[in-house]
């Protein structure tokens, strides 16, 4: 009697790949119908199935969305905005990115009395929800001039991603071992020659990682920028609230759905192209000494 | 050429009530191969630290070629240390492993890439120095932590158990090129080992630690054939040493002990005239296997010989020898015996005791009996 392994059809592998496959769908329907819809006329969206495709394909929703949608009062679309999102974003994910790191590099391998509790207390940040902190940062941003500016907006965002990029260095630092570290101090690096010569070239899983993180987070963030940001340095994500709130005569669904599309898709962009790091920052198991 | 002292070097951490390291004083001649020995928690790597500057010293003085040293930070000490991990730089290639402290130190480049290039050719890892460490052995990263070590000719170097991560057969081979290596640069060296093969084959002086003390200090004759104590008598040497409680008689030829087999058979060995005072009291007898051999013949007139018959109870042939377990006075004694002269177990062999190296331990203190 020889055992041959099967490696046809079996009904169990068929259920498995079924659930996948609609699981798969049910996800996938929503960004269907936003794309498709975007595509169509106004005429094409009233009239047809929602699941239908364009009868006539225009990219009228899109060009409009950009350049001449109104926002509120001013009708110049949410280019504008989408840049403000740019440079309240990069600044915000670099900075806090980069002290995150500096953070983790003292709490694994510089330890000081106290250290542990530190790190306990700054974990803490990561489950302060944001309506807490509202006021208390109002006050803090007018004191500091920053209010109703981007600045102030990254201001807000570093302080606040501090705690989750610490938490991811401080786990891939711990997992580095200190022979490395004696080894550099031996060899005559201080302090900073360790952390730049040594670890952070070590460090691009973690950094994908965080990066892709704090670029969803801040990109995405809403309360923060209706919040702290007014007017001309209002994030994209305000600037798409208030398109889509805007009602001046009939509603432009495919304006509406082509500047969220706008929105979404720079989160988009940056997991495909980091997204494979992110994986495998996240399953990193311990450098190899 | 470096002379090290360690002068009453006491280590307590922070937290813990019982020190470490407790008073270690060890002089360390220039060019000296020193290897401290211990079982794990024995305050080994401890002590080696804070030769690097790694960790404090709580009281005491580490003094480098006459200079107090103890305060100072690992880069200002001019030590070159060697890990368990090899601790390579992962994200450089073995030649910017081993460029790395020169380039911290602002050596100018020919300068730098000529001593790699010295050092790769000492280490015969020339052709591996645009690799990086990943891609490398156990025994190639072994070399290329060594190489880095060399390559700032630091004043000393401190091995921590560099071999323990290699496998038995490279092991074997590594120590020898370290022993090759020291020989033909005579420079002074602070080696960490739990492996005691590697402290008698490599060392010129021994310190043997416990609990953070030091037991005894001596080259590995001294501390084989004649350990300060029962703790470093059953630690150096493999098999260990065994240990036989016996009383000490006055025979007829002089002092006598007996010791019984399992099986009630029971012979007089004869003990050193030293022992005179213990006449009628315990003393423990350390014998090692080599003690305890086959009959033969040249030895048979000698003094200090005895002979017996004794059941075996396990045989272990390891090639060279036949490692064959037999009880005395209830405890376990190896004999070593020369596997042309077949024993089998339980059978009942005639052995010969060669008690002149055999060595005595008082019960009460553990020392060692020595020789008035």
């Amino acid at each position: 009697m020889t055992d041959v392994v099967r490696t046809g059809f079996r009904p169990s592998r068929v259920a498995i790949y079924g659930v996948l496959l609609l699981a798969a769908l049910v996800y996938l329907i929503p960004l269907f119908i936003m794309l498709v819809t975007s595509f169509k006329t106004p005429m094409d969206i009233r009239t047809g199935n929602l699941m239908a495709l364009p009868t006539d394909w225009t990219t009228i929703g899109w060009t409009k969305a950009w350049s001449e949608a109104c926002t509120g009062v001013e009708c110049n679309g949410i280019s504008g905005y989408f840049w403000n999102s740019f440079k309240m974003t990069v600044p915000a994910v670099l900075i806090s990115t980069l002290l995150g790191a500096f953070n983790g590099y003292v709490l694994s391998k510089w330890k000081f009395r106290g250290s542990d509790l530190f790190f306990g207390m700054l974990l803490f940040g990561c489950f302060v929800p944001f309506q807490v902190v509202l006021l208390p940062m109002a006050a803090t941003l007018g004191q500091l001039g920053l209010a109703n500016t981007t600045t102030g907006l990254v201001l807000v965002h570093v302080i606040y991603g501090v705690a989750f990029t610490t938490l991811f260095f401080r786990n891939y630092y711990v997992a580095i071992p200190d022979a490395l570290i004696k080894a550099a101090r031996l060899d005559g690096a201080g302090f900073f020659t360790i952390f730049f010569r040594i670890l952070l070239p070590m460090s691009t899983p973690i950094f994908m990682v965080s990066l892709i993180w704090q670029f969803t987070q801040i990109w995405n963030d809403f309360l923060f920028g209706v919040v702290f940001a007014s007017g001309d340095s209002q994030p994209i994500t305000v600037a798409l609230n208030n398109l889509v709130n805007t009602s001046t005569g009939v509603k432009e669904y495919n304006v509406d759905m082509a500047a969220a599309m706008i929105a979404a898709l720079p989160t988009l962009v940056v997991y495909i192209v980091a997204g494979k790091y992110f994986i495998r920052g996240l399953t990193a198991g311990s450098v190899k000494g | 050429m470096s002379q090290l002292e360690l002068r009453s070097i006491r280590k307590t951490y922070p937290g813990v009530a019982e020190e470490t390291l407790k008073g270690i004083d060890i002089d360390i001649a220039s060019g000296e191969f020193l290897i401290l020995v211990g079982p794990s928690g024995c305050g080994k790597s401890t002590l080696m630290n804070t030769i690097a500057g790694l960790e404090s010293i709580t009281d005491g003085a580490i003094v480098l070629n006459g200079e107090d040293i103890s305060g100072m930070e690992p880069k200002d000490r001019d030590i070159a240390m060697v890990f368990q991990s090899y601790a390579l730089y992962p994200t450089m290639s073995v030649r910017e492993n081993i460029a790395f402290g020169l380039k911290i130190r602002g050596l100018p480049k020919h300068e730098i890439d000529q001593e790699v290039e010295r050092v790769a050719d000492l280490l015969q890892i020339s052709q591996l120095l645009n690799k990086k460490p990943a891609n490398l052995s156990g025994g190639q990263q072994q070399r290329v932590a060594m190489g880095r070590a060399l390559a700032r000719r630091p004043r000393i170097y401190l091995f921590d158990e560099p071999l323990s991560n290699l496998d038995a057969k490279l092991r074997v081979e590594m120590r020898t090129e370290i022993k090759k290596l020291h020989q033909r640069l005579k420079t002074t060296i602070v080696y960490v080992t739990h492996d005691q093969i590697e402290a008698m084959t490599l060392a010129d002086r021994i310190a043997v630690l416990k609990d953070g003390e030091l037991q005894q200090l001596g080259t590995p004759k001294e501390v084989y054939d004649r350990p300060e104590n029962l703790f470093v008598a059953g630690f150096m040497g493999s098999p260990a040493m065994s240990f036989v409680p016996v009383t000490v008689e006055q025979g007829d030829n002089g002092l006598q002990a007996e010791v019984r087999g399992n099986d009630g058979r029971a012979i007089k060995l004869p003990v050193p005239e030293f022992l005179a005072d213990r006449v009628g009291r315990e003393v423990i007898l350390g014998i090692r296997p080599e003690h305890i051999t086959q009959p033969q013949d040249q030895k048979n007139d000698q003094t200090l010989v005895a002979k017996g018959e004794f059941t075996i109870e396990v045989t272990e042939p390891t090639g060279p020898d036949v490692i064959a377990l037999i009880q005395l006075n209830d405890t376990n004694v190896h004999c070593r015996i020369d596997p042309e002269h077949p024993v089998e177990w339980g059978e009942i062999a005639e052995l010969m005791f060669d008690m002149k190296k055999v060595v005595f331990f008082d019960p009460e203190t553990e020392k060692r009996i020595a020789p008035h």
